[in-house]
């Protein structure tokens, strides 16, 4: 090519795109309203009430953050009537947290969750949650007070106990992912008003996209255990004093009164191991083996722990207490027809044929029958002994 | 017309840079929605068929340059004419020319596409794909071994996608892929077919053959090219398998890109958005060589220069692109030219170069036959 025909061609390429890139929309900092958090309420029926709350960046402003609630039908006209009542144009790409109450999530979310999967603005790792009582008061609450807009705290306090393995992860993919797979169920964390905070105050577990019921306290810990890898975490038991008698030591001179009319143990967990298999095929059986090696971090009474025989003894009564937990748990799942382990995965992937869909894993979910094994190993004891 | 090709000097490039050309026209569009295509048919063991697709590619390829080396330099357009003679020959190559238009136009419409579902919504279609064509044109017109470099960054720039691939693999569910080998054959074979959307491209090595310098090395850097492809996309569709749930691949429209949302750098919280915007690197080698492919036509079937032809094709695939405008329209172009590319570049090579076979030995017969006489 000769090289005036190249020249020719570049400058038209160039004029070409430096004209066509104006065409595209502007999008200006200072004009947006970034949407951070999202809550959704059942008004009554066919009508849902959305609350948004709004980042603003403007210099002159005291305070950034705003809240709209509307009402509509579908959760893409909450938005558009919520633009109507902002001088910002809304936009939701920095949406961090999506907030249902619970009376919406018993009823069945999926179709709000797959109006934000629909849209390619929005992240894959915004956070999903269920309220006990309404999304609004939750967003509402201390409005002029507030230092850093909700969606960031709420990002915050969802991401910092997820970090320190306190929770599930619930982003939008691993609801999804959960939602589609034919032998898993949802979880999501529930939150609550307290003293004018927001706390995270248990999990919501889903059957398909329904909350049905939920968990508090200890029994998250053991979910954690069961669902995955699990390094962290710390985990109380009481027991009869009575098991413990010949570890209790005798303190000579001293005077040592008992607070509690139990012992009881504080148990950390360093790292967990769980193998859910299924042993037999016809009659359902699944064993769960979990190796847990932990840390004991705290007993009401002084116990003994210089004799191996003695940390042996702990080892054993503490892995069993975890069998009856475990055990309970797991029975409370069948009963409540939730899965949020992903036993029916482990069925389906061992089960050549027909794949099974949702429905036909549920018939058989409640027949299952589980052989729960818990090895314990104490390896540290604290700094003394 | 001359049915072998002999190209100056200064045109040849080297052997080894069939690596690139090969790996850079089978991956583009296709691959950000194989895996999703593919699980439609082979479910779970979509990834096996991916595979196997690869190594039928493999098993394409030795067929066909078998047949490119029973004559000295030419194109497939020289062989039509050799074979069927002028007027059946020419017929089957403007058949073929048409196909590779299609490819030339479903690739950039494609990525049109993803571009106005992913970033910008409001973005008519005309817009994208002028600059699309323009740049391809653009390239077409320095010739082959400009094409060839483009390739070669193509493939070197993008390379590192791979790299971030793995990170959606931190949140697989690796009983996904359990049990192996589940489904049966039919579904098996249908998968492999599907997968001949993304896996097409390396038909066109019947129009680059004349130009590369050491002949005789042709095949082994066509295998390993292919074979790299094999690599990636067999992986690509693994990935996905454990990364989505069964039905949530079964709804995402192009799973990788989706996979890639998961993807967080501290600056960047939306990955997706660079990788979309780098796929204009991957798909440029391909709209180069489908739009120089089919241009060669010109020169070498009706005399005029190649570029009268690159402008012709160029308007006309523009002009198409006013008449689809719903992504349902779209579908029903990429699942047709899907079916053409399974039949123009899996099963028609291998036709023909049987057919350049037994003509071959009929002709080598006669002659000892002559001789012995």
């Amino acid at each position: 090519m000769s090289n005036r025909l190249k020249w020719k061609m570049l400058s038209v390429l160039f004029s070409c795109v430096m004209l066509i890139s104006g065409c595209v929309e502007k999008k200006q900092l200072e004009k947006l309203g970034l949407s951070t958090a999202v809550g959704y309420d059942l008004e009554k029926e066919n009508h849902i009430r959305g609350t948004v709350v709004i980042h603003k960046f403007d210099p002159l402003a005291k305070n950034l953050t705003e809240i709209i609630t509307v009402e509509a039908n579908t959760s893409k006209t909450l938005r558009q009537k919520q633009n109507l009542e902002t001088d910002q144009k809304l936009v939701s790409g920095q949406l961090r947290c999506v907030i249902y109450s619970k009376e919406l999530a018993e009823r069945g979310i999926v179709q709000l969750v797959d109006a934000l999967d629909r849209d390619p603005t929005i992240g894959n790792t915004v956070y999903l949650t269920v309220t006990d009582g309404k999304a609004s008061t939750i967003m509402n609450m201390d409005k002029e007070n507030q230092k850093i807009d909700l969606g960031t705290y709420l990002y915050n306090l969802i991401k910092q106990n997820v970090e320190s393995e306190q929770l599930i992860l619930p982003t939008l993919f691993e609801f999804n992912h959960r939602y589609n797979d034919h032998g898993k169920d949802p979880v999501l964390p529930i939150l609550k008003l307290k003293n004018g905070n927001v706390i995270l105050s248990g999990v919501a577990l889903f059957q398909d996209d329904r909350a049905v019921a939920e968990l508090k306290g200890d029994n998250i810990f053991y979910l954690k255990i069961l669902s995955d890898k699990f390094k962290s975490g710390t985990h109380e038991m009481g027991f009869d004093r009575s098991k413990f008698k010949k570890l209790i030591m005798n303190q000579e001179g001293n005077a040592f009164r008992t607070v509690y009319k139990k012992l009881y143990l504080n148990i950390d967990n360093i790292r967990s191991h769980t193998k859910i298999k299924l042993v037999d095929k016809k009659n359902l059986r699944f064993k769960v083996a979990i190796k847990i090696q932990s840390r004991l971090l705290e007993a009401t009474e002084p116990l003994d722990l210089a004799k191996p025989a003695n940390i042996e003894y702990i080892e054993k009564v503490v892995g069993k207490e975890m069998e009856k937990e475990i055990k309970k748990l797991l029975i409370y799942f069948q009963k409540n027809k939730v899965d949020p382990i992903g036993i029916g995965n482990e069925y389906i992937a061992h089960n050549r044929g027909k794949m099974l869909t949702k429905k036909e894993w549920r018939d058989k979910y409640k027949d299952v029958k589980f052989d729960v094994h818990v090895q314990n190993t104490i390896v540290k004891s604290g700094v003394i002994d | 017309m001359k049915v072998n090709l002999h190209p100056k000097e200064s045109l040849l490039f080297n052997a080894f840079q069939l690596i690139f050309i090969i790996h850079s026209v089978q991956v583009g569009v296709g691959v950000v929605g194989l895996p999703k295509i593919v699980f439609l048919e082979a479910k779970h063991d979509a990834w096996i068929a991916v595979f196997f697709a690869g190594v039928l590619t493999s098993v394409i390829l030795w067929f066909i340059i078998m047949m490119l080396r029973q004559y000295d330099s030419a194109d497939l357009y020289g062989i039509h004419v050799d074979v069927f003679g002028k007027w059946l020959g020419n017929l089957l190559s403007f058949g073929y020319m048409i196909y590779l238009t299609a490819c030339f136009f479903v690739i950039f419409m494609n990525y049109t596409e993803i571009v106005q579902v992913w970033i910008f919504p409001n973005l008519p279609t005309w817009q994208l794909a002028f600059i699309l064509i323009l740049l391809a044109v653009y390239a077409v017109h320095g010739g082959i071994r400009v094409i060839v470099g483009v390739s070669f960054l193509s493939v070197m720039g993008t390379l590192w996608i791979i790299l971030v691939l793995f990170v959606p693999l931190r949140y697989a569910d690796f009983t996904h892929i359990f049990p192996i080998m589940n489904v049966d054959i039919k579904h098996m074979l249908k998968g492999i077919q599907r997968t001949s959307l993304s896996i097409m491209g390396f038909e066109l090595i019947m129009f680059v053959y004349p130009f590369v310098k050491e002949k005789h090395r042709t095949l082994l850097y066509v295998q390993i090219g292919n074979l790299f492809t094999t690599f990636t996309y067999t992986l690509v569709t693994f990935i996905s398998i454990v990364f989505f749930a069964e039905d949530g691949l079964r709804k995402v429209i192009w799973p990788v890109i989706s996979m890639l949302k998961i993807v967080r750098l501290p600056n960047l919280e939306r990955f997706e958005f660079i990788a979309v915007s780098f796929w204009m690197l991957v798909i440029l080698p391909n709209l180069c060589l489908y739009l120089w492919a089919s241009s060669k036509g010109f020169s070498r079937i009706i005399k005029r220069t190649q570029k009268m032809g690159i402008w012709i094709i160029a308007i006309v695939a523009f002009g198409a692109s006013f008449f689809i405008k719903a992504r349902y329209q779209m579908n029903i172009v990429t699942d047709l030219i899907a079916k053409a590319g399974f039949y123009a570049a899996f099963c028609y090579p291998v036709v023909l170069s049987i057919i350049v076979y037994l003509k071959k030995w009929l002709l080598r017969r006669k002659k000892s036959h002559v001789k012995s006489t």
